[in-house]
């Protein structure tokens, strides 16, 4: 008798064993599947919460190796920073990366390539981001600072720290945009589990980066966010402008959950920031003039 | 005064008045007696309050003296008339042989600043009457009872005393710093984001409001600032952390989302209505959903070192017929540009004396 | 223009008067010199649609035959949007008259827009009083077919 219920434990053991493990090992699939992503009460994955792109695309999105600064000038023996940034030293220095443009570079019609460079060549008055400018989209997305989305069954609402920017990314769409914009006009919908967002009524205002790659007015972005796990959106962003674009063409890159307790947006109201910058030299007695008392 | 425009005007005065006035009044009777208005509600259960919403009125914030806390349907109407028959006046022809306005000013004051300002098409200043709860309101503040400030407390006039002390060492075109903030675009001239969140009287009084279990953003178009509300028990900020806007937790009382709000900015304590305030300030803020067109919105002003009482108002947000529009100011700001060149320019003129004040 | 002015003066006594703000995104008066009147007339070149001033610039032509481009300051142009104006109702090329103050700044050629008008006499844009009065949607037809909004 104690034989049998040996016999009898030992199988229930092996047994138990076996079905743990097969639960471990389908709990480990499941992982991989889109079962664990957290879900609104309407079913769609719920991408509230606060992310950031990590990264460097902010400072350059195509491939590109790290360089002293983003403004450079001839030196006696290899460029070397420009004046207006020389002070930043090593904090001004443009870190290396893969980019995040599928395919590696931005097919610019010449023109436009041309015209890039020269944005480069005199970033220090022509990026829209030193006077603080709204970001444009895409790149409110890959700024280094966080967004939160804010995500219900009738809105799509998506607030950067940056500058303050927002976009309302419209799930009716009201027509075309009836002026141009900053943020521009985004319309949204699900496509299974993919938010697409589709943008139109850009104005020419807004770069991509820090390295001077451009658009014009004609500019349409197509955004996907596909949450791959609780934690990640897979970031694309398509975009067609055939004024500088000889094909459309496509960014990629994860976004990173926020996952502290206390996460919360800041505030980035960087206007004030750029007061001295833009209208010192109209103070009544501008700083370092002789006039100063 | 000539009889004819005389009995013209009363004329249009009563047709609009009639016209407007009861058709308001009938569009608030009949969300109410059809009766079947049912609250919207999000999947959780809560009142649904998303959506684009204006608080843009004719009503003051504070009540004149003279004036009864609610309005008769004929002072509303004779209000409204008046409002639409303003704007008919000024949608009349100019005469096109019309010469350059008079050197030294047009005699326009306020904002239009002696200049005439702008056309008044470019207004949208709010046509109605506030109705709140079925009652033609003749201010947004309730409380007081006579629906006006309450006195200030000795220590708040000395404060306020001092920051003007500070202004006054300088020119009022001196630097950027010393322009108003909405000259500099840092934030919307009045209190549309507040909080208290209230009308400024000239336009763009919009919002749009998203809803999810535990957020509630409010968006406020001029400046596109948001303010965004966690719902639960609030875990205070450090003490040195004062954003603009403050920060602010919420929770629901039935079906009132109630939002208290605490660590205001510095600088937003020097300004407006609330000037003057401390690091005490601790406003309240009440959203029920009245009817399919209506949020009403309430709030409590409360810092006993500020004011000798708390102070508490009613307005009515009405659905926005149309979208909220960006509102990048800075982008576009060449009136800040203007101001400060001019400022130099005068100067220059007038040999590099102190600019008048004007 | 004198009889617009009497009607103004009487609906401002006639009515009950809500509290005029003192408040605006700026005081023109510090922007705009008060000694410097203008009147320009001229085919508008272009419209900055811009927050928080909208901008027409338009083409003059001086006494000594010269062309200059003006800019002339409007309001946001949020409030016309939403009221279904949009920018191309005002279209490059048409003339339109502006009577208001140079920027104390007199080297800039930029002016407030005080009034700005069509040749006629006409306002570039009409104010919408929000009650749906009959005159209004008559007035919006006319314009409507004159090709303007």
């Amino acid at each position: 008798m104690s034989n049998f219920i040996f016999k009898l434990v030992r199988t229930l053991r092996r047994t138990t064993f076996s079905v743990l493990a097969c639960t471990a090992v389908a709990a480990v699939s499941a992982d991989a599947q889109t079962a664990e992503i957290p879900r609104t009460q309407d079913g769609k994955p719920d991408m509230n919460g606060i992310w950031q792109a990590l990264g460097n695309a902010h400072w350059d999105i195509e491939p590109h190796a790290a360089r002293a600064a983003l403004q450079m000038q001839a030196g006696p023996v290899v460029p070397v920073p420009a004046k207006p940034v020389l002070a930043f030293g090593a904090v001004g220095s443009v870190p290396s990366g893969v980019g995040v443009v599928v395919g590696g570079e931005i097919p610019y019609l010449p023109e436009a390539r041309a015209k890039k460079i020269e944005n480069q060549e005199n970033w220090s008055e022509r990026d829209p981001g030193i006077k603080c400018y709204l970001p444009g989209v895409p790149r409110a997305t890959y700024m280094p600072f966080p967004f939160q989305i804010f995500q219900s069954s009738s809105h799509f609402f998506i607030a950067y720290e940056y500058a303050g920017a927002l976009r309302n990314i419209y799930m009716e769409d009201p027509g075309p945009a009836q002026v141009d914009s900053w943020m521009g006009q985004s319309v949204g919908h699900w496509e299974g589990d993919t938010f697409v967002a589709e943008g139109s009524g850009f104005n020419d205002q807004t770069w991509f980066d820090r390295a001077g790659n451009h658009h014009s007015a004609s500019m349409t972005v197509v955004e996907r966010y596909t949450m791959t796990s609780p934690h990640h959106i897979l970031y694309e962003a398509t975009i067609e402008d055939p004024e500088t674009f000889s094909r459309p063409w496509m960014i990629r890159m994860p976004l990173y959950r926020h996952v502290n307790e206390d996460a919360r947006l800041g505030q980035f109201k960087c206007v004030e920031f750029v007061e001295e910058l833009m209208y010192g030299q109209l103070r009544k007695n501008p700083i370092g003039s002789e006039e100063r008392r | 005064m000539n009889m004819r425009h005389t009995t013209l005007i009363s004329a249009v005065l009563l047709m609009i008045a009639s016209s407007g006035f009861s058709s308001h009044v009938k569009a608030q009777v009949r969300a109410q007696v059809d009766g079947q208005w049912v609250m919207p509600r999000t999947a959780d259960g809560r009142p649904d309050l998303q959506g684009n919403w204006t608080n843009a009125t004719t009503t003051p914030i504070q009540r004149r003296r003279d004036q009864d806390a609610v309005y008769t349907p004929e002072e509303a109407a004779r209000i409204e008339g008046g409002r639409a028959a303003r704007t008919e006046a000024l949608n009349q022809p100019s005469d096109p042989d019309r010469v350059a306005p008079p050197v030294g000013g047009d005699g326009s004051v306020g904002a239009a600043g002696g200049v005439g300002g702008y056309n008044y098409f470019w207004l949208d200043p709010g046509d109605r009457v506030a109705m709140f709860n079925g009652e033609l309101r003749a201010s947004l503040i309730i409380d007081p009872a006579d629906g006006r400030y309450p006195s200030r407390t000795d220590a708040s006039r000395q404060r306020m005393a001092e920051a003007s002390q500070f202004r006054r060492q300088f020119g009022q075109y001196d630097n950027p710093e010393n322009r108003p903030l909405a000259e500099r675009c840092i934030v919307s001239f009045g209190s549309n984001a507040g909080p208290p969140m209230l009308p400024n009287y000239f336009y763009n009084n919009n919002y749009t409001i998203v809803q999810t279990p535990d957020h509630i953003m409010i968006m406020t178009e001029m400046v596109h600032d948001t303010r965004i509300i966690r719902m639960g028990t609030p875990k205070p900020l450090p003490e040195h952390v004062k954003p603009w806007f403050g920060d602010s937790w919420g929770h629901w009382e039935g079906d009132t989302l109630v939002v208290e709000t605490t660590n205001f900015s510095p600088t937003q304590l020097n300004r407006g209505q609330l000037s003057g305030a401390t690091d005490n300030l601790k406003i309240t803020e009440r959203f029920t959903r009245a009817d399919e067109y209506t949020l009403n919105y309430e709030f409590t002003v409360d810092d006993p070192e500020t004011w000798t009482d708390t102070w508490s108002g009613e307005v009515p947000f009405t659905r926005l017929p149309g979208l909220v529009y960006e509102y990048a100011c800075h982008e576009g700001n060449y009136a800040l540009f203007n101001v400060l060149s001019g400022a130099r320019a005068q100067e220059r003129r007038e040999g590099g004396r102190q600019t008048p004040e004007r | 223009m004198r009889k617009n002015q009497t009607i103004l003066a009487l609906i401002g006594l006639a009515t009950v008067v809500t509290v005029v703000p003192l408040m605006a995104h700026h005081a023109f008066g510090a922007e705009f010199d008060r000694d410097a009147p203008i009147r320009l007339q001229g085919p508008v070149v272009r419209l900055e649609w811009v927050n928080p001033h909208a901008w027409i610039h338009l083409e003059i032509t001086k006494e000594d035959g010269t062309n200059e481009v003006w800019m002339v300051e409007g309001g946001t142009p949020n409030t016309l949007l939403r009221r279904g104006l949009r920018r191309d109702c005002l279209t490059p090329g048409t003339e339109i008259i502006v009577d208001g103050y140079q920027t104390k700044d007199h080297s800039l050629t930029r002016a407030n827009g005080r009034d700005v008008t069509f040749t006629d006499g006409t306002k570039i844009f009409l104010g919408s009083s929000g009650t749906g009065a009959p005159y209004e949607a008559e007035m919006l037809a006319t314009r409507q077919q004159q090709g303007r909004c």
